[in-house]
């Protein structure tokens, strides 16, 4: 990989302005910083910087590559080739670049009307001209449609109620609540649809055109859940992109992927590499493998609407009980960070720095000692305070062994202080499910940087989360309608971090660990691939010119 | 009368099957909602958005009402919109059909052939060392769960021979219909064969054997010798002949095991066939996509028994009676 070297001189000077001051920030700047990239292979091969076809093993199917179809972050990247966005790259890094828009001005005090100055000449895959009647039509659309992962841009956080067309290049953006974000989350993340072909979809999720869009790929043939082709745009905008056909096949088991991968049927495998497979891969000749960070995370989910959870010092003490650090050594090899921060994501750019959740069995057994949560019949598990039994369910999918092993390692630290869990393992389907139907204690799932690295997400989350809390908690209502009313970036930092501060102490939530996510891809094939925090390594930024990437992909290294 | 009774037979387990493919996948914890949309965007979704979402694919209906429209999707041939992949059932169902009868069709022939073969050799060598180490190798395959010899004869005939391709079913790359393309889809077809294959063929060889080793112990071979017949023609007239009654069936039976089989072995392989296309519902809660691929899965296999009641007569004079 040519870039690797600059990669990590940048990755130190990145590093280095981590611990950047408090009065060199801006006004909504936490000086949280997404770390750099790493290069995982024992050798950096130069590998050719262009190539005619690559294929890549993917393991979510991307449906029709829709936003109505495509809605998990591990398959979004997909609808990245075809689709552009008002800023790039993402909104969890905090500086996004003009990219369909060049100007995002906010023109209200209260920061509730923004106008957006759209690129000149930029073109549809069909050849019409993308004008400001396509932006206000998306939100227009994402508000009054049907829902999907980025709805809430338009419906709900924010809830635009005003779209107006100013020009054939300008538009006007009013919402019901301050959005003082909207050019650092909203315009980062949500993809531009052309109006032609989506005005009088009805049933968008039923939608199976080729989407039209105006990045870098087109879309010219798939069969959802087996493969998807793309063609080079050789008009993008932002130049042509450096690989000119790409072929995405779906390949759904870990060992025929990596298999693949190893045999070069496929030149890259978008789904990182386990743990043990990157150790056993560094020394291999025909592969490089890159340790990108993707801001996923794991949790135990800690149910608020059963008894006793609706007490929030009894989640406190199952917290304090629980124990990271030795779940990343032992189940993810070391390869990641441990959970001790809490949520949102360690490295996100909307994170309280110092902020920390703390291991201290004692504590958690003092206060149930306090609760009432006593051990009654001798048999050294704590009984509820009415003498009944207490037992948890855990909660975790059938495809997972590292939740399995990390559910098997909270059951011990529980038992330590008293507290008795029974592991229960459910298919993957059941356990998103549960998600609202609520049946259960405690479960074990993965998070998205979408769920813990976005700002939005994370009120839309607790918003959630209260319609589903047997007692409503007013202090945090407080926090949170104090945070939806805040007219700068500042304030709403500010609230954020005492909402941080506030779930870190009476959390519903426990971060285990932040995974680092490893790819691998045969460097013979192509080997030039860009990091880009929240998508790994397989993304469009990997296949554009370095002239209009960098800068934009990984703004925070260049820092 | 004998087909007349198979066919009022057969009528009979299509509505039991119908009711339930209606009722297993709503069984199943969860609902497709789960699975349209990530935890994080269902969190904070209303009660009413949670409804409009279900109504597009006509899940909020009252389970009555939504039987109905699939019964009456059924006798009219529609099916219903799947979930997943937004285009009709039957349209994704016959995209994959073919793959899957390639897949099982080839598992089926080779499976009785192999199996049919080995009983046979076990039985001519009943209690010899022949007999023993094919009963070994046989039983420790069939044991073996399906999905572990898949990724065997992954790692050895791809990644450690780089023989054959471990996953698809065809080349992206080559046109359709060309040399290049059937090479490739052959290629492709051997490694999920085999492995459906091998998980097959214990239950045949285990079936042919007994059989042929009962044939061979029955009064009519002793009298077949007895009268100078050679041990070729006693062999394989007069004891085959009788023992390929319950091989037959056995084979026949086995198209609903082979499903199964290609559930797992289509994922391992990346196969798009009926049998990850079931997954692929299950995992997404797509009731539409299930209840088509289990109503074709369902009249494959009574078909199959159709087929065996109906044809038994012509293998066996006293069935006609």
């Amino acid at each position: 990989m040519r870039v690797s070297p600059l990669l990590i001189g940048l990755g130190c000077l990145a590093a280095a302005s981590t611990a950047v001051s408090a009065q060199s920030l801006a006004p909504g700047e936490s000086g949280n910083r997404v770390p750099p990239a790493r290069f995982v292979s024992a050798v950096d091969n130069q590998g050719p910087t262009e190539a005619d076809r690559l294929t890549l093993g993917m393991w979510v199917t991307a449906g029709n590559v829709t936003t109505y179809t495509i809605g998990n972050s591990w398959n979004d990247w997909v609808l990245w080739l075809v689709f552009d966005k008002l800023r790039e790259p993402s909104p969890y890094v905090g500086k996004a670049e003009p990219w369909l828009a060049t100007a995002i001005e906010q023109v209200s005090d209260d920061a509730r009307v923004w106008e957006i100055t759209l690129r000149d000449g930029v073109t549809w895959h069909d050849g019409t001209p993308f004008t400001a009647e396509d932006v206000a039509f998306t939100f227009e659309y994402y508000r009054e449609g049907p829902a999907n992962r980025w709805t809430h841009h338009a419906s709900s956080v924010p809830r635009m109620v005003g779209i107006e067309v100013l020009d054939r290049l300008k538009l006007r953006l009013t919402s019901e609540k301050p959005m003082p974000n909207f050019d650092r989350i909203t315009a980062a993340d949500l993809p531009i649809i052309q109006k032609a072909q989506w005005e009088g979809v009805t049933e968008p999720r039923s939608f199976t055109d080729l989407g039209i869009g105006t990045g870098p790929y087109r879309l010219v043939a798939y069969e959802a859940d087996r493969f998807y082709r793309f063609e080079a745009n050789e008009d993008y905008w932002r130049g042509a992109p450096v690989v000119k056909h790409l072929d995405l096949v779906m390949i759904k088991d870990p060992q025929t992927m990596f298999t693949a991968l190893k045999t070069g049927e496929i030149d890259g495998a978008a789904r990182p590499v386990p743990p043990e497979l990157v150790l056993q891969w560094q020394d291999d000749a025909d592969l490089e493998m890159i340790g990108a960070p993707t801001l996923w995370g794991a949790w135990l989910d800690i149910n608020v609407g059963r008894v006793p959870f609706d007490d929030r010092d009894v989640r406190r003490a199952v917290t304090l009980a629980v124990d990271p650090e030795p779940m990343l050594e032992r189940i993810m090899l070391g390869q990641g960070k441990p959970g001790t921060h809490a949520w949102p994501h360690v490295d996100s750019f909307w994170t309280k720095p110092d902020l920390g959740a703390p291991h201290d069995p004692d504590l958690a057994a003092a206060i149930l000692d306090d609760k009432g949560f006593v051990d009654t019949d001798g048999d050294g598990m704590r009984e509820l305070p009415d003498g009944s039994p207490l037992t948890w369910d855990l909660k975790i999918a059938s495809n997972q062994p590292l939740f399995l092993r990390a559910a098997e390692m909270v059951q011990a630290q529980l038992a330590e202080v008293g507290l008795r869990v029974v592991v229960e393992t459910l298919d993957p389907a059941s356990l998103s499910a549960l998600w609202r139907t609520r049946e259960f204690d405690l479960r074990i799932a993965d998070i998205t940087p979408h769920g813990i690295a976005d700002q939005d997400m994370l009120i839309i989350l607790y918003r959630g989360d209260a319609r589903r809390e047997l007692v409503e908690d007013t202090e945090k209502a407080e926090i949170v309608r104090r945070w939806l009313e805040a007219e700068t970036r500042a304030d709403r930092l500010a609230i954020s971090y005492e909402l941080q501060e506030y779930q870190t102490r009476y959390p519903n939530r426990v971060m285990l660990w932040y995974p680092e996510s490893t790819f691998a891809y045969r460097w013979q094939a192509y080997d030039n691939y860009r990091p880009s925090a929240g998508y790994g390594i397989f993304h469009k930024y990997s296949f554009l010119p370095d002239a209009v990437r960098t800068g934009v992909v990984d703004p925070l290294l260049d820092d | 009368m004998v087909w007349l009774r198979s066919v009022a037979a057969t009528a009979a387990v299509l509505v039991v099957a119908l009711i339930v493919n209606f009722a297993l996948p709503r069984l199943a914890p969860g609902d497709p909602l789960s699975m349209m949309l990530p935890e994080d965007v269902v969190a904070d979704m209303t009660p009413e958005q949670e409804a409009r979402v279900l109504a597009e694919f006509g899940l909020d209906q009252p389970v009555a009402v939504q039987f109905w429209a699939y019964a009456r999707g059924v006798v009219s041939g529609d099916l219903g919109t799947s979930v997943t992949f937004g285009e009709p059932v039957w349209a994704v169902v016959l995209e994959r059909l073919p793959w899957s009868l390639l897949l099982m069709g080839w598992a089926l022939a080779l499976s009785a052939l192999l199996g049919t073969g080995l009983g046979l050799l076990a039985a001519r060598h009943d209690g010899r060392v022949g007999d023993l180490a094919t009963t070994l190798a046989v039983l420790f395959i069939g044991s073996a769960p399906v999905f572990w010899v898949a990724m065997l004869l992954i790692t050895v005939f791809s990644a450690e021979l780089g023989w054959l391709p471990s996953f698809g079913a065809a080349p992206l790359t080559a046109f359709p219909g060309s040399a290049a393309w059937y090479w490739g889809v052959a290629e492709r077809l051997v490694l999920p064969v085999a492995a459906l294959a091998l998980a097959q063929t214990a239950g045949v060889w285990l079936t042919a054997r007994s059989a042929m080793t009962i044939a061979l112990h029955r009064d009519y071979v002793t009298y077949a010798r007895a009268k100078g017949a050679g041990e070729r023609r006693v062999f394989l007239v007069h004891a085959f002949r009788n023992a390929c009654l319950p091989i037959y069936t056995n084979v026949m039976i086995g198209v609903g095991n082979l499903l199964g089989g290609a559930l797992v072995v289509e994922t391992v392989f990346s196969y798009p066939g009926l049998g990850s296309l079931i997954l692929l519902g299950v995992e997404a809660r797509d009731y539409p996509l299930l209840q088509g691929v289990f109503l074709v899965a369902t009249l494959s296999v009574v078909a199959a028994n159709l087929v065996a009641d109906l044809t038994y007569p012509l293998l066996d004079p006293r069935a006609r009676r």
